[in-house]
């Protein structure tokens, strides 16, 4: 019966001695940081109110690709960025594509002045409590983030981006 | 008792105490470890002897499932203190998500409207549901995890005019947090004290916010607005990190101050961070234990002429 028991029972020790070392040496696979660590994950959703005060939420666009800014009007990259943004937002208007742009931090009228002063008329929502940009792991403004039509984070962009680089992503997501 | 089945009882005494009252510095003592394995080897030797002058194909299994669960359980024991990692507070803010070597990513949920109300921090590692993990300890395998009550501080800023402004930590890892996890520290009138910053990028303003409990903002104010309340000293410099004139105020129990050309106001609420404790594989642990009692009470019901010989 010795021989019967002997191997197992050592193959087994091995198997135990492996199974509880493991967690002690094999280190996890880095999660990449920043708003880009989202992606393939459902995006975050927070009811909010849009620069006139009406509620608003990311669920309204489920069905269409969406591209949201977060932005603040004393970034200065984020007012460079806002005009061609207007220009994606009409160039694919009525393509299933929307462009959001949600004020990080301040308060509606100045969200609602910013917009007015470079004509931009893509919804622009009001997050006070700053939640998008800590959900989103936003590193800085202005920060673009792609979903698409079940509300999955697609890709995520840090910095400012140009109207290329919109349409590239945009063009991207829609062929996937 | 005999003297192989004392020995074993000790060693599994030894490892289940290490999951039993976690995070012992003793553990990870040179000592306590090879006290531990020439436990476990005793165990074996002695229970090969034991084996091979046992009766019966029952009596020689009960041996070996008393000398494998001992020896599982030594590994178990010895790789924990050996080789974890040390114990560790992960602190984050919330909706923050902090990547911990070794253990997963711990997610840290935004606080709800409530925002007295408790929240969970949710583990995710590879191939493992996600974890919720609250003020009892949790036991994940190869360590435990603990959610311990901290003070933060929830900072609003609004300009001269009650526009609310956008506050970033750049310093930080969260840029876009107003939550402050005020985890640095330093000494003011023989007070050692946590403190944080953050900036207002709108008004060119960098801000130091400095946290007092109950009894320290008694001493230090006068006339304390809000008596028996945490207090907060806001110091509001210029983007280059200068002093302005006037600009050093206390706010007690969520009350508006205006410095430095702006109005702020701090809320000290509790959020929690974890406690990261290493112990011997939970699942090793278990199944010794079973294998060791398991072979006591074969033993145990053998007939008295058959016991004997376990010695």
């Amino acid at each position: 019966m010795h021989r019967y028991i002997i191997w197992p029972a050592i193959a087994l020790a091995l198997a135990i001695a492996v199974y509880v070392a493991e967690p002690y040496f094999v280190t996890q696979r880095a999660a990449a940081g920043g708003p880009g660590g989202l992606a393939g994950q459902p995006a975050p959703v927070f009811d909010l109110r849009d620069d006139r005060g009406r509620a608003v939420s990311l669920e309204q666009y489920r069905g269409s690709l969406v591209v949201m800014n977060l932005w603040a009007s004393w970034c200065p990259p984020c007012r460079a960025e806002m005009p061609d943004l207007q220009r994606l937002a009409e160039a694919e208007a009525g393509q299933g594509i929307a462009v959001v742009g949600v004020n990080e931090g301040e308060s509606p009228q100045q969200a609602r002045a910013f917009a007015a002063s470079l004509g931009i008329r893509f919804p622009i929502w009001v997050d006070g409590r700053q939640q998008y940009g800590r959900a989103y792991n936003a590193l800085g403004l202005p920060t673009t983030v792609i979903l698409d039509r079940e509300g999955v984070v697609i890709r995520a962009f840090d910095g400012p981006l140009t109207l290329d680089q919109m349409r590239a992503a945009v063009a991207a997501v829609r062929a996937r | 008792m005999s003297w192989f089945l004392s020995t074993a009882l000790v060693a599994t005494a030894g490892v289940i105490v290490e999951i039993w009252l976690p995070g012992q510095p003793a553990y990870h003592t040179g000592w306590y470890n090879v006290a531990l394995a020439a436990l476990a080897i005793l165990v074996v030797v002695n229970g090969q002897k034991q084996w091979k002058a046992a009766r019966g194909s029952r009596s020689r299994l009960a041996i070996v499932a008393v000398a494998f669960g001992v020896a599982a359980m030594g590994v178990a024991g010895v790789a924990n203190g050996l080789f974890a990692p040390d114990d560790r507070n992960v602190v984050g803010a919330p909706g923050e998500r902090v990547r911990v070597e070794d253990v997963g990513t711990l997610s840290f949920p935004l606080p709800g409207e409530d925002r007295n109300a408790p929240v969970g921090v949710t583990l995710d590692r590879p191939l493992h549901a996600p974890l919720e993990i609250g003020e009892h300890a949790r036991n994940a395998g190869s360590f435990i995890l603990r959610a311990v009550p901290r003070d933060v501080v929830d900072v609003e800023v609004r300009d001269l005019l009650g526009n609310r402004l956008t506050v970033t930590q750049p310093n930080g890892s969260v840029f876009l947090s107003p939550v402050l996890l005020m985890q640095a520290r330093q000494t003011i009138a023989g007070m050692d004290v946590p403190f944080d910053s953050f900036n207002v990028p709108a008004a060119r303003r960098v801000v130091k916010a400095i946290l007092f409990t109950p009894a320290e903002a008694a001493v230090l104010m006068h006339d304390p607005g809000a008596p028996g309340q945490a207090a907060v000293l806001f110091a509001v410099d210029d983007e280059n990190d200068r002093p302005l004139p006037h600009a050093i105020v206390m706010s007690a129990g969520g009350a508006a101050v205006r410095a430095g050309g702006l109005n702020l106001r701090a809320d000290v609420t509790s959020y929690p961070e974890i406690e990261v404790v290493w112990a011997p594989n939970i699942a090793v642990v278990a199944i010794g234990t079973l294998l060791v009692l398991a072979g006591l009470v074969v033993l145990a019901l053998m007939p008295r002429h058959d016991r004997a010989h376990v010695s």
